[in-house]
C-alpha cells in the first residue's frame, strides 16, 4: 500500500506537484495519466526517492519513505521505465539478475529466478540469456526490463511510461501480457502513461492530473461516465468516449444464450470488446453476430439492441 | 552479426594468440634491436670516419629498461591522477569542478614539455624526476578528456536505470560506468603513452638516463649512427606499445 499526504515538490519557482493526496491499495493496478509536464512521473519517482519530495509526507505500508535508507528502499521496489535503461554491457540474463545479486542471493537462486522470470515474461532462455540488449527488438528489450523490475519480487512496481516507445501493435500486445502478470502476480503497480486508451485499459483506478494536481480518479467506467470537468473530458476523447466505453466492455457480458432462430452468418469472440464487435457489425452490415468461445464453438449470440442496451442498463 | 556472440566463444587458444602476433612481432623486433651492437658493420657504412658507431656509453636494454620505467611512472601517474580527477568531478559532490579540472587538463597540455624541464630542473634538480614531471603533465590531458567523455556518453536511462535499481553510487561507478566508458578511457591513455614514449627522450638533457641519450650525444656531436640507434629503439617501443593498445581496444 502506498500512501501520499499533502505531497509537494518544487523545481526552482516551478511547483511540479503541488499538494497530492492519494492512497493506492495493495494489489492495485493504479494508473497516473495526463499531458506531459503534469508532474506524472515526479510523483512516480518521489515514490522511491530518485526525487526527493518537498512537503508531505510518503508512505509505502504505513512507514515514511524518508525512514528507510534509499538504496534498500529501490531494491524493494521495481522499477521499468520508457527507454528501458538495461546495461548495454550486460547479457539479458546478468540484466534480469541485477537485483537478486545486489541483494547477494546466491548464485544457483539467482539463475533460477532469472530463468523462471524469463519463461514468465515469454524470452525462451536458451534463444535470450546470452543476448545483448542491442540484439533485441524494442517489445523484447522492455520485456527483459519488466522481467529485471520483478526479479527480487518486490510487492510494488513502478512503471513509467514503459510502452511509449513501441509500436502500436506491440504496445498492445506488452499491455495484454501485463494485465495476464498482474492477474496472476498481485502487485501493486503505480503506472505512468499520457495514453488513455492504454491508461483505461489497464486501470483498476485511474487518477487524472494536471498542473501538479489530481483532477479526478476513479475506475474507467466512472470516469467515462462522469468527467469531472472539460479537460477530463477532453482526455477522455470527447466524442469517442462512448467507443472507449465500449472498449471495455467484454462481449461475454453482453451476450444473450443462443435461441431457437438460425445462427447469424457472422462470428465474434466470448472475450473480444463491444468495440470490436461493433466494427464487425458495421463492416458486414449485420445487427446480429454469433458469439464463439476459445474452440469457436457457438455459445451464444448478440444483437445490436443487445449491445447498445449496455449504455441503457 | 548473429554469429559474433558465438563465435568469441569459440576462440582456440590458437587464435588468441595470432590475435597478439601484432604487438608481439613489434616487441621481438624491438628486443633484437636492443642486441644492435652486433650489427657494427651496418652503422660503419652511415658514419664511415667517426671512431665509434654503436653507442656504448650504456648497454641498449639498460637504456630500453630505464625509457619504460620513466614512461611506465608517468604514465601511471598520469592515469591514477587523470581517471581519479574525471571521477571526482563528475560526481554529484564534485561537479562544480568540472570546468576548471578540463582546463588544467587543457594548460597542461600547451606548456610544451621542453619548458616544464626548464621550470622544474631548479626545483627538482638533474635527473628522472624532472622528466617524469613533465611527462605526466604533458600525458594528463588525453586520459582527462577520454575519461569525461567516456562517462558522458552514458545515456542518462542506463544512469537512471541504475539508481533505480538500487545501486548504491559506488556499484553505479565499477559497474557500469568504468566498464562503459572503458573503451574511451583506454584509448585516452593509449594515446598518452605512446606521445610519451617519444617525449621522454628528452630526459637525456636533463641528466635522466634512457633512450633519449644515443640521440642526444649523436646530435652534440654529429653522429648520425647513433641517432639512429636511439630513434629506432625509441619507435619500436611507441610501435609495440601501440599496438598492444590497438589490440586490448579491439577486443572490448
Amino acid at each position: 500500500m502506498i500512501e501520499l499526504f499533502d505531497v509537494t515538490k518544487r523545481f526552482g519557482d516551478e511547483t511540479a506537484v503541488d499538494g497530492i493526496t492519494l492512497r493506492i491499495e495493495k494489489g492495485e493496478l493504479c494508473v497516473l495519466v495526463g499531458t506531459s509536464g503534469c508532474g506524472k512521473s515526479t510523483t512516480l519517482r518521489m515514490v522511491n526517492r530518485l526525487i526527493e519530495h518537498d512537503g508531505g509526507e510518503i508512505h509505502l505500508d504505513g512507514q515514511p519513505v524518508r525512514s528507510f535508507d534509499e538504496v534498500t528502499l529501490r531494491r524493494r521496489i521495481g522499477y521499468v521505465i520508457q527507454s528501458t535503461g538495461l546495461f548495454p554491457h550486460w547479457t539479458v540474463a546478468r540484466n534480469i539478475g541485477l537485483v537478486p545479486r545486489l541483494l547477494k542471493w546466491p548464485r544457483a537462486r539467482v539463475r533460477e529466478r532469472v530463468e523462471e522470470l524469463m519463461r514468465l515474461l515469454g524470452l525462451p532462455v536458451a534463444e535470450f540469456a546470452d543476448k545483448y540488449p542491442r540484439q533485441l527488438s524494442g517489445g523484447q528489450a522492455q520485456r527483459v526490463g519488466v522481467a529485471r523490475a520483478l526479479a527480487a519480487d518486490p510487492d510494488i512496481l513502478l512503471m513509467d511510461e514503459p510502452f511509449g516507445a513501441l509500436d502500436p501493435i506491440t504496445r498492445e500486445t506488452l499491455q495484454h501480457e501485463l494485465r495476464e502478470l498482474q492477474a496472476r502476480l498481485h502487485k501493486t503497480i503505480v503506472f505512468v502513461t499520457h495514453d488513455m486508451d492504454e491508461a483505461l485499459s489497464l486501470a483498476d483506478r485511474l487518477v487524472v492530473m494536471h498542473q501538479g494536481r489530481i483532477v479526478q480518479q476513479g475506475g474507467p467506467i466512472e470516469l467515462l461516465h462522469d468527467p469531472a470537468n472539460a479537460f477530463v473530458e477532453s482526455l477522455l476523447g470527447g466524442m469517442d468516449r462512448g467507443l472507449k466505453e465500449a472498449a471495455l466492455i467484454k462481449v461475454g457480458e453482453r451476450m444473450l444464450p443462443l435461441g431457437p432462430r438460425l445462427l447469424a452468418s457472422e462470428r465474434i469472440a466470448y472475450g473480444a470488446s463491444l468495440s470490436q464487435a461493433l466494427s464487425v457489425m458495421l463492416w458486414h452490415q449485420v445487427d446480429r453476430l454469433t458469439v464463439v468461445d476459445e474452440e469457436d464453438i457457438p455459445i451464444g449470440e448478440l444483437s445490436l439492441r443487445r449491445l447498445l442496451g449496455a449504455r441503457a442498463s | 552479426m548473429k554469429s559474433t556472440a558465438l563465435d568469441a566463444r569459440r576462440i582456440t587458444p590458437l587464435a588468441r594468440a595470432r590475435r597478439w602476433l601484432t604487438p608481439l612481432a613489434w616487441l621481438a623486433l624491438l628486443l633484437l634491436s636492443a642486441g644492435m651492437g652486433q650489427l657494427e658493420w651496418l652503422f660503419r657504412l652511415i658514419e664511415p670516419d667517426v671512431r665509434a658507431v654503436v653507442y656504448r656509453r650504456s648497454g641498449f636494454f639498460a637504456l630500453l629498461g630505464q625509457h619504460i620505467l620513466v614512461v611506465g611512472v608517468a604514465s601511471l601517474l598520469a592515469v591514477v591522477l587523470g581517471v581519479g580527477a574525471a571521477i571526482a568531478v563528475t560526481r554529484p559532490a564534485g561537479r562544480d569542478f568540472l570546468p576548471l579540472v578540463s582546463q588544467l587538463a587543457s594548460i597542461g597540455q600547451t606548456f610544451p614539455p621542453v619548458a616544464v624541464l626548464a621550470l622544474a630542473v631548479p626545483v627538482l634538480g638533474f635527473g628522472t624526476l624532472p622528466i617524469i614531471v613533465a611527462l605526466l603533465l604533458y600525458g594528463l590531458l588525453p586520459i582527462v578528456r577520454n575519461t569525461l567523455a567516456g562517462i558522458g556518453s552514458i545515456p542518462a536511462e542506463v544512469h537512471e536505470a541504475a539508481r533505480g535499481m538500487g545501486m548504491t553510487a559506488g556499484q553505479v561507478l565499477r559497474q557500469v560506468e568504468l566498464p562503459l566508458a572503458a573503451p574511451v578511457i583506454l584509448a585516452g591513455i593509449r594515446t598518452s603513452v605512446t606521445i610519451n614514449i617519444a617525449t621522454a627522450a628528452l630526459g637525456a638533457t636533463v641528466g635522466a638516463s634512457n633512450l633519449g641519450d644515443p640521440i642526444i650525444t649523436g646530435i652534440v656531436n654529429g653522429n648520425t649512427a647513433y641517432i639512429v640507434q636511439g630513434a629506432v629503439l625509441i619507435g619500436l617501443l611507441a610501435l609495440a606499445v601501440d599496438s598492444g593498445f590497438e589490440r586490448l581496444l579491439r577486443r572490448g
